[in-house]
């Protein structure tokens, strides 16, 4: 009796396979129509007028849960963020991981979302900001809007431990540990790591958002020189920096550049860009869209891509 | 002599083991509200309970969770609205209809369904129903529906099974009773065996209620999790757990408290389910 229970439950198991499969390829064909149909809807657009404005209806804004670094750059460098209020559109999509975004964007034609530059894949289209490509070259030569620099800044000159761990991160190791962590490494052409070894404690201190990369970055380094403890304390940028002025931090970090009271005081390297691509379905015609319209996207002013110029 | 040192030995095994889970709880209980009562303490019982803006980031912040609370009920609401009727029909289908070759595939399959992970449900949900319900239904597919629907599913097998068996405990005298009167076998279950069980199937109806309350993954995959009240059910909404699980990785000082009391809240809420379920359960024996 037993068996022929099992045999039954396999032949249903490998019917449900087969459905999927065939479901699998249903899919790929109607998503084969759709895009040609976009294809054709483009065409059309482009061939009545320079509008690329789009039949899509209600755009539906995807954003990241409250405190994601992402998030807070996002809303900081489009002015979604004012007066330290976050306002982002409250009729809004809320996921709370990159891969989540890039689902809900490729699967609904009227979505529009964010994600880091390092995440960014073909399954959806990055639209070009005020006319710039969100590529790696463009974030690196300051030509993308919404991106920032990731900076270490120390008092004077930085010696022992200190020093050798800013010569860890501008390293090809170190550079390398930044491209893996999603961000772009500020130099490609860096020669390999060697450590000076040198022992002792420092303190790291900043932007949370820069925090996550060099808590690698520290571990990696930890590990080459076994001498060293490198401490991380995760708060914002203008406490990181205001720790390296007055000598609490022997490295302040901030995901900014830094100010000119700052600049008196401090020497800042620059350790990586993070870029930050907005994005939308691929069946979406819409070519560009200044950082201006994005606000108003995700502050909720413009909900209709029709509205969208 | 060697026996009985044996016996008491494990005797006090098993005392230590039913200890450790005791313990367990005590130690969760004491943690969530020794953390949380000064959160709620700071912010204020009635800005946490009964304010509707949730914005731990901005300056000043402010955590009010009722938006929370409102779609958490919302969520199990429509859970019960879809799981309750499928789940008990599916349940006097299997306990009093079925024949037996079905049944015998019908009881493994209904409990695959419990056995599925809830992010399978989730995916499921974001892939398959999310985008049924914008095309078909209109909004962005993220929604209290979408949501409820999803979770409907995932509370029959908890529906399901727990009403079979109070179906099935029914004494047969009911059934023979009914039928010995004229009844057809229709009107036997329906009116007879079904209302005697009734204890039993409202117990699993609370049981499916503190499952939906407390479902985290699936949820915050399909709700969009959107921190306002809205009475639009195709308009998206946030759970209290999905409340805690979206924001924990990030939140700091009284942030991180709030989340805690929160989870207070749900705690609660939670209790307040069992409490219910052993009421019921103890009227059944009674």
């Amino acid at each position: 009796m037993k068996k022929i229970l099992a045999i039954a439950l396999a032949l249903v198991v490998v019917c449900a396979a087969f459905a999927g499969c065939s479901n699998g390829s249903g899919n790929s064909s109607t998503s084969a129509n759709n895009s040609s149909s976009a294809a054709q809807n483009s065409s059309s657009n482009s061939s009545s007028s320079e509008n690329t404005a789009n039949d899509l209806g209600e755009i539906t804004v995807i954003s990241r849960e409250d405190g994601s670094g992402t998030r807070t750059a996002f809303i900081e460098l489009t002015g979604v963020e004012a007066d330290g209020t976050d306002q982002t559109y409250e009729d809004a999509v809320f996921v709370n991981s990159t891969d989540q975004v890039l689902t809900q964007v490729s699967e609904n034609e009227a979505a529009i979302g964010y994600v880091s530059l390092g995440s960014l894949n073909d399954t959806v289209k990055a639209v070009p900001v005020d006319g710039v490509e969100p590529t790696a070259e463009n974030v690196k030569a300051g030509d993308y809007k919404i991106s920032r620099p990731f900076m270490i800044a120390t008092k004077g000159e930085a010696t022992g431990v200190a020093a050798d761990f800013i010569n860890f991160i501008l390293s090809q190791e170190g550079q390398a540990i930044v491209n893996e962590e999603g961000y772009i490494a500020v130099d490609d052409a860096a020669t390999a790591f060697e450590s000076a070894m040198p022992e002792g404690t420092i303190t790291v201190g900043g932007s949370s958002s820069v925090g996550p990369v060099m808590e690698k970055l520290a571990e990696a380094y930890m590990a080459v020189n076994t001498g060293a403890t490198i401490e991380l304390q995760v708060t914002d940028s203008s406490s990181g920096m205001n720790g390296a002025i007055d000598g609490t931090l022997d490295i302040g970090m901030a995901s900014r550049a830094l100010k000119d009271s700052e600049t008196a005081e401090l020497t800042g390297i620059q350790i990586a860009v993070d870029g930050i691509a907005v994005i939308v379905n691929n069946a979406n015609a819409v070519e560009d869209l200044s950082v201006e319209t994005i606000r108003q996207i995700f502050t909720g002013e413009v909900t209709d891509w029709s509205e969208v110029q | 002599m060697r026996k009985k040192i044996l016996e008491n030995g494990m005797r006090g095994l098993f005392a230590v083991t039913a200890c450790v889970s005791i313990l367990a709880v005590v130690l969760i209980c004491a943690f969530m509200f020794i953390n949380g009562i000064p959160a709620i303490q700071e912010i204020g019982l009635f800005d946490f309970l009964g304010g509707t803006k949730w914005a731990p980031n901005n300056t000043p912040p402010s955590y009010g969770i009722l938006p929370m609370i409102v779609g958490s009920l919302y969520i199990t609401a429509g859970a019960i609205i879809v799981g309750v009727p499928i789940g008990l029909f599916a349940a006097i289908f299997m306990a009093r209809f079925c024949p037996k070759r079905i049944y015998r595939f019908l009881k493994p399959l209904v409990e695959l369904l419990a056995g599925i992970p809830s992010i399978v449900y989730g995916f499921f949900g974001m892939t398959v129903l999310v985008p049924f319900v914008r095309e078909h239904l209109g909004g962005n597919g993220n929604s209290i529906l979408t949501a409820s629907v999803l979770l409907g599913i995932m509370i029959l097998p908890t529906i399901i099974g727990l009403s079979e068996s109070a179906i099935r405990a029914v004494d047969e005298s009911y059934y023979e009773g009914a039928l010995a009167l004229g009844a057809t076998h229709e009107r036997a279950v329906m009116k007879a065996v079904v209302p005697a069980a009734k204890s039993g199937i409202l117990a699993s109806i609370v049981l499916g209620i503190g499952r939906a309350i407390g479902e985290t993954m699936a949820v915050i995959m399909v709700a969009g999790n959107n921190t306002r009240i809205t009475t639009d059910i195709l308009k998206g909404i946030r759970t209290l757990t999905g409340n805690i699980v979206m924001e924990m990785g990030y939140a700091t000082d009284l942030h991180r408290g709030a989340l805690i009391a929160t989870g207070v809240v749900l705690f609660v809420f939670i209790l307040i389910i069992n409490l219910c379920f052993s009421v019921l359960n103890n009227r059944k024996k009674g």
